[in-house]
């Protein structure tokens, strides 16, 4: 590689990975899983703990009905309004009344001391896990696997020749790529605009360019912000990766890896397509940086072209079957093709041929991105306003 | 021998001619004034000739060929008119970046003994942006110069100096001139071009009022000094 696209890559990296900003915008993200995990985790605890009820919260119930067992926890002899006062002078919190009339009115009556509007209270429905509780030490084991559900259903889908289906162990990979390309996006793309536009908002232009030529400057600056992107997609995959292999003992994590199904040639597509696809963004947010002054301008170019991105995402139930004429205008589409190949490929709704031929779009696309990024800089590099279409010229 | 070449320069913005054949060359070793008023063509002959620009028609050559940084024999430095620095950056690892895109070998050291020369040696690590206009002027003035250039171009170098540096600016100058190194200085102060220059062009509205040797140009003016020849030369729209 020429020596001079090295020296602009290896500055870009290093300044960039100098910066604290770097380092916040990084691991906010990661810090945010985290945060998540750490807060589910601590909630899992709690609730193995006591699975009905917090430890701060006192019970009252009356079993007019008789339904209980003899002995059940929370049941006092007082009657209903009895448990009402209880309420009232903040002796418990929920107060459940069962009627002797349950079994034919199938109603349980709940007092409580109303704390505004409530809407998301969920405590009517204590009693209904404390008389599930309570009917399960009645029964055999057989009968209280029946009753909870606790059991699996092995899904065997099939193809129609008879084979094994797998279409949604199969999508996993390549929709977990099409989220890191999102997550590239987000966390690139403001980059990538002030990487360019910073030599003009600096007037840095002219004297590097006397150095160096404007098209080793451009793929420099590329290579690094794709190497920085990396750095940070890295950052954000690694602890993911590390808590589902802690907790890969964990159900719903087990059931998800035993799905996923290896299919090397998707793979090895589905990250061609992301490559290509990065560096197509790169050379769009060149592209436009070069053309505009300063960073404010860029912001109001940008948001189109991200909206083309991720346009087919507003269709996603059109990529789920047979695709139509906008499904195929998506698919080869430079701005749409990225994230309409991976939704296909992830539905299983394109042939490797096809997928071929988009990504083939899409790399030859990013060449022109890059060679209009490269001859837009050059001429632009030294105008330090932001260029004008014809019709917006003053005569 | 010349080692810039401007050959029936043309160069037109949309419908607007801003050189119209103009033909220059400069001397190796010679300190060569490009003069003018604002707007007369200084600054995009400047452009043209390291390949900002395309020129509407007409060959521009540095040491015989259209100037390429990476492919150029020998090294050209640049003061342009517009200059700034990586403002977050700090002083060393920019001086060094560009050292190496100039293909120095030690950047590090040579960037040292600058930084020492012109008394900013404890201010190495600090970022650009604290430094004062002034201390901001030296580092770009080093960058310039850096390696030292067989051509070097200055854009109005001493706009917005202080008296010092502008001292500092000379004495480089003269120091650079004595080690062979060709300057084209664009100026507005004509007792500078009197002082240092050997040849100058005096532009108007992109074409050559006068060109050759200082005594000469004086000579074809009557005697008159370079302040007066410009004001008779640009006189007319002052009226």
């Amino acid at each position: 590689m020429n020596k001079h696209i090295l020296r602009v890559a290896k500055f870009e990296i290093v300044r960039q990975l100098k910066k604290p900003a770097f380092w916040a915008a990084t691991l906010l993200l990661p810090a945010l899983i985290g945060g998540i995990y750490f807060i589910s985790f601590i909630s899992t605890q709690e609730v193995d703990e006591n699975p009905i009820l917090d430890e701060n919260t006192t019970v009252a119930i009356t079993d007019d009905a008789g339904i209980l067992s003899d002995g059940a926890p929370f049941v006092i002899n007082g009657d209903k309004e009895y448990g009402k006062e209880m309420v009232k002078n903040g002796e418990v919190d929920l107060y459940y009344y069962i009627p002797e009339d349950f079994l034919e009115n199938k109603k349980v009556e709940f007092y409580h001391v109303s704390e505004g509007l409530e809407i998301f209270n969920n405590d009517g429905n204590i009693i209904k896990g404390l008389l599930l509780q309570d009917v399960m030490k009645r029964v055999d084991g057989q009968d209280a696997l029946v009753l909870t559900g606790g059991y699996e259903i092995v899904d065997n889908k099939m193809t129609k020749d008879g084979g094994e289906a797998n279409a949604l162990g199969k999508a996993i990979i390549p929709f977990f790529i099409g989220l890191v390309f999102f997550m590239f996006i987000a966390l690139c793309g403001n980059r990538f605009l002030m990487t360019v536009v910073e030599e003009k908002e600096n007037r840095i232009s002219e004297l590097i360019l006397t150095s160096v030529s404007s098209k080793h400057l451009i793929v420099g600056k590329i290579i690094a912000m794709l190497v920085l992107g990396l750095v940070q997609i890295l950052v954000l995959v690694i602890p993911i990766l590390i808590i589902v292999l802690i907790n890969r003992d964990n159900q719903f994590i087990n059931m998800v890896l035993s799905m996923i199904e290896i299919d090397l040639v998707a793979i090895v597509l589905s990250l061609l397509l992301f490559i290509v696809s990065a560096v197509f963004y790169a050379g769009t947010c060149t592209f436009v940086g070069s053309l505009v002054a300063t960073a404010r301008d860029a912001s109001s170019f940008i948001g189109p072209a991200i909206i083309m991105m991720v346009f087919p995402l507003y269709f996603m139930q059109m990529f789920m079957m047979e695709p139509n004429l906008i499904v195929q205008i998506m698919t080869y589409f430079p701005f749409s093709a990225p994230v309409a190949l991976m939704l296909r490929e992830g539905f299983g709704t394109i042939t490797t041929a096809e997928y071929l031929v988009g990504i083939l779009v899409v790399a030859i696309s990013a060449i022109i991105m890059i060679k209009l990024a490269v001859k837009s800089f050059q001429k632009n590099a030294i105008n330090f306003s932001m260029v004008k279409p014809k019709f917006l010229r003053k005569r | 021998m010349n080692i810039v070449e401007v050959k029936n320069l043309k160069m037109r913005f949309g419908d607007k001619t801003v050189i119209s054949d103009l033909n220059f060359d400069v001397k190796k070793g010679e300190i060569f004034g490009l003069l003018g008023a604002n707007g007369c063509g200084k600054t995009t002959t400047i452009r043209v000739l390291l390949g900002f620009y395309e020129p509407t028609a007409g060959e521009l050559l540095i040491d015989g060929k259209k100037y390429n940084p990476e492919n150029s024999k020998i090294l050209v430095g640049y003061l342009p008119e517009e200059r700034g620095l990586y403002r977050k950056e700090n002083v060393i690892d920019t001086m060094i970046y560009f050292g190496e895109l100039k293909g120095l070998e030690n950047p590090r050291e040579w960037s040292m003994k600058y930084l020492e020369r012109v008394g900013l040696l404890d201010k190495f690590n600090e970022k650009i942006e604290k430094l004062s206009g002034g201390q901001q002027q030296k580092i770009q003035l080093g960058i310039t110069i850096m390696g030292n250039p067989k051509l070097l171009i200055l854009d109005e170098p001493t706009k917005g100096f202080d008296p010092m540096n502008r001292r500092l600016l000379m004495e480089i100058i003269e120091e650079l001139h004595k080690k062979g190194t060709a300057i084209i200085m664009i100026t507005h102060y004509m007792d500078e071009v009197e002082k240092l220059c050997d040849r100058a062009l005096l532009l108007k509205d992109g074409v050559a009022r006068a060109y050759g040797k200082i005594t000469d140009i004086k000579k074809e003016f009557g005697g008159k000094s370079l302040d007066q020849i410009f004001v008779e030369v640009y006189g007319g729209e002052n009226e």
